[in-house]
């Protein structure tokens, strides 16, 4: 039946659970492609025959019209459901880059080893285009790497990252145009009130060091937080100036902002390193 | 690129492909050549007045060419009907058309029936409550056996109903709102 393995290489994105990446489907996308070269052959072939009897193939209702119609519409219906394939997997790879890490190797080896060869390469560019963006306008905009300490005091920002959005045309989806839309909330001492700012203009107004967290938009109540360790940290790490041991199971009382990267990012372990604590 | 779902930007948009794949019972009125869409005919070929199920993409485009007409599908017929005059709330919808609505949307307007757009609506209103009254109420191993007869509309309007009854709780009580990254999964270490 015509158009039927493009709408499973399609059914595979829609039965994989909300957000999450399956396994690139080399076996059945080369099928899909296939029969698109199938397609394309039976037009070929239909439209020469009726060249051969001598028939206006514009204007001419006959059965090799109907049947170079329906391989036609077969071939476009096809072509769809692989763009339809690689552009949704192309967006949660963006994601990716958001809120796991800038870098290949950041990636937990399970989501590397479902993406394909060309989708790590998109994922490398698209980091890149992201890296010299942030240079760019002088703004680091990674949740998990923790700033300096913030020069002017009480001037802190949390910059909320709502939604990037890159503008992909149909045909060229290979490079995206410069259309990067950046939506930002900004909570601090002296703007108390969510306010939408362009985060260029952001850059240009506050000189202030600008963390930005891709998951967490509503302004925090309280600069600390409780947090438990999951994992044996050890002594090594410095936080706020200050060493502490965080064994595993061990409970502490820390910076939010310090806090932050251990808990939303994913290190070669499986789970977040710590955890927050409520109630 | 010129059909329909390109212009309304849902090129992309996975459910909509989905929709157009159910089947649609058709009549051709011409015959067509190299195509392998009639299964009972011998050659690769459909001839004049086969009666085929095709998926609703291609139906569209050989109804406007002219070149067959179509049948109600199977989901929108009398049988089912009844059912739901009957009790709309625990017909299985699911299993008859994961995409019952905007399948019917689609369809409406090019198999001539008028009926269909008023029956889609009377569902709608009807199940509407029940999902909605189900989504706070039910107990995990009931919410199961009553999400297996939704369509993929109603599962969506089920879960962002629990979902914002989980936020307004949350937001209540306060909890942890630096989460791990979805895509990472729900996997924990097991302890060892």
């Amino acid at each position: 039946m015509h158009g039927r393995l493009g709408s499973r290489l399609v059914k595979e994105l829609a039965s994989g659970e909300k957000g999450q990446l399956t396994h690139f489907n080399d076996e059945l996308l080369n099928e899909v492609i296939k029969e698109c070269s199938e397609n394309f052959l039976a037009l070929q072939s239909l439209i020469r025959k009726m060249q051969e009897e001598g028939l206006d193939f514009q204007t001419t209702r006959n059965a090799d019209h109907y049947g170079a119609l329906i391989n036609h519409l077969s071939l476009i219906r096809n072509k769809r459901c692989l763009m339809a394939y690689m552009y949704n997997r192309a967006e949660m790879i963006q994601n990716l880059a958001w809120t796991v890490g800038l870098r290949l190797f950041e990636l937990p080896e399970e989501i590397q080893e479902k993406l394909s060869h060309l989708e790590k390469d998109y994922f490398k560019r698209h980091s890149a285009a992201l890296e010299s963006y942030m240079s760019k306008v002088d703004l680091n905009l990674n949740v998990w790497m923790p700033q300096k300490s913030h020069e002017n005091g009480s001037e802190s920002l949390s910059v909320g990252l709502l939604m990037t959005k890159v503008h992909l045309s149909d045909e060229e989806s290979e490079g995206f145009g410069n259309n990067i839309l950046l939506s930002v909330s900004i909570d601090n001492v002296t703007c108390c009130k969510k306010s939408l700012i362009k985060i260029v203009l952001i850059n240009q107004i506050f000189k202030a060091n600008v963390l930005v967290s891709a998951k967490d938009m509503v302004p925090p109540k309280d600069p600390y937080i409780k947090v438990r360790v999951l994992d044996d940290l050890g002594e090594g790490i410095v936080v706020s100036d200050k060493a502490a041991n965080f064994a595993r199971h061990s409970m502490h009382f820390l910076k939010r902002t310090d806090a932050e990267p251990y808990i939303s990012r994913v290190f070669l372990a499986q789970q977040g390193l710590m955890e927050e604590l409520t109630g | 690129m010129n059909d329909t779902s390109s212009r309304n930007g849902k090129y992309f948009d996975i459910d909509e492909i989905l929709i157009e794949e159910e089947l649609v019972p058709v009549v051709f009125h011409k015959s067509a050549n190299g195509v392998k869409v009639d299964p009972s005919a011998e050659k690769d070929c459909v001839d004049e007045g086969a009666k085929v199920e095709l998926p609703f993409w291609l139906s569209q485009e050989l109804y406007l060419r002219q070149a067959v007409s179509i049948n109600v599908p199977a989901c929108f017929n009398q049988k089912t009907r009844r059912e739901i005059q009957a009790d709309a709330a625990n017909v299985d919808l699911r299993s008859r058309c994961p995409y019952f609505y905007e399948f019917g949307c689609k369809i409406a307007p090019i198999v001539g029936d008028r009926t269909i757009g008023k029956m889609l609506l009377s569902t709608f209103q009807m199940r509407y409550k029940d999902i909605l009254t189900k989504a706070h109420t039910a107990a995990y191993a009931v919410a199961s056996k009553f999400l297996a007869v939704l369509t993929k509309e109603e599962t969506n309007l089920y879960e962002a109903a629990q979902s914002s009854m989980a936020a307004f709780k949350k937001w209540r009580i306060g909890g942890p709102r630096i989460q791990r990254a979805s895509v990472l999964g729900r996997k924990r270490k097991p302890i060892d």
